[in-house]
């Protein structure tokens, strides 16, 4: 009798359990405290933290102020990827370049680009269509360049795996060829796999 | 027999409860130079669990020169265990409303057992007047 009662209770206790911790394709928020955490890559949370508290740091340290005619223009220069993966390097220079842009401080030049390679092929055509036709040259050059690096540092010590992605940015004035404002965040993530949460 | 496999357990789980155990010692100037500049603040919590681990100690506020609000949270681990959390801030214009830029970046942090530590955050633009941040278990 006992039994008859205690064993289809606990087998639909061990199925909700089940159920409750299945996970079916769902939408999370993007970089939010459930997105999927790896030690050997670089997640989307870590792109979005390295670019918002370099944002911070760059706006905070009133460099972009610092022009004739502000806003200042910046071009993205060359930020060079010394990880053992493959990774689009917009996914942190774009979030830089959305949030300088709203902050009203910077744009960014689509027309020139590292070896002459514009982002807007198009734009720049147009732009040197223009200052062809006109006396009055109309392309501003960059007050600021923006370059860095991305390093990764990987350990291990038995099963627990450690990984730290480095930051690196430096906005420089062509003008002078200084570094005026230059900034780091690193990411240290460990654990022995990968995991859903921070 | 029975004697050593408990001394064994007790030992084992002596070295598990003082693994977990951190705790901070600290030094500062008496006099300060710097005067904070504290906000009076509003709390809404509903994670009771949450809030008396980690404690609001005050908050301030300054403007930097470019003109962007800069808020600094004081916190506390009022255990004697680090403390894993997440925040993120919310940033509001003059008329109350949210400033939505990019999505809104969860900032994972660690405080130490009975340490004091600060957080920090920059208003995505000058027309930020108003914040909220918003702290979550980990």
């Amino acid at each position: 009798m006992k039994n008859k009662i205690v064993l289809p209770v606990l087998t639909a206790a061990v199925s909700l359990v089940g159920a409750g911790c299945a996970t079916n394709a769902h939408y999370v928020q993007t970089g939010g405290n459930q997105s999927v955490v790896t030690i050997g890559q670089i997640n989307i949370q870590d792109y979005m933290q390295a670019a918002d508290a370099m944002t911070g740091e760059l706006l905070a340290s009133g460099a972009l102020g610092r022009v004739a005619n502000p806003p200042a223009v910046l071009a993205v220069s060359r930020i060079v990827n010394n990880t053992g993966q493959q990774i689009d390097i917009d996914l942190l220079t774009k979030k830089i370049r959305v949030a300088l842009l709203q902050s009203g401080k910077a744009v960014t030049t689509t027309t020139m680009g590292l070896g002459g390679t514009a982002e807007d092929p198009m734009a720049q055509g147009l732009q040197q269509e223009n200052d062809f036709k006109s006396d009055v040259k109309s392309t501003r050059t960059p007050d600021f360049t923006l370059s860095g690096k991305i390093i990764q540092l990987a350990v291990k010590a038995g099963n627990t795996s450690q990984s730290t992605y480095s930051f690196q940015l430096s906005l420089t004035d062509p003008k002078s060829g200084l570094a005026v404002w230059e900034g780091e965040k690193e990411i240290t993530k460990q654990g022995t796999r990968s995991s859903v949460g921070f | 027999m029975k004697t050593g496999i408990y001394l064994t357990l007790a030992g084992a789980l002596l070295l598990t409860v003082s693994g977990c155990k951190t705790s901070v010692n600290s030094v500062e100037n008496a006099q300060k130079t710097g005067q904070r500049q504290m906000v009076s603040d509003q709390r809404a919590v509903t994670d009771k669990k949450l809030y008396n681990r980690v404690s609001i100690v005050g908050v301030n506020s300054a403007m930097t020169p470019g003109g962007f609000l800069k808020v600094q949270i004081e916190l506390l681990n009022n255990t004697r265990s680090p403390q894993q959390f997440s925040y993120h801030f919310e940033w509001f214009d003059a008329n109350g409303m949210q400033i939505t830029t990019l999505a809104p970046v969860e900032v994972p942090d660690q405080i130490q057992g009975g340490e004091d530590k600060f957080i920090s955050s920059l208003a995505p633009t000058a027309e930020c007047r108003d914040f909220r941040v918003k702290f979550i278990a980990n």
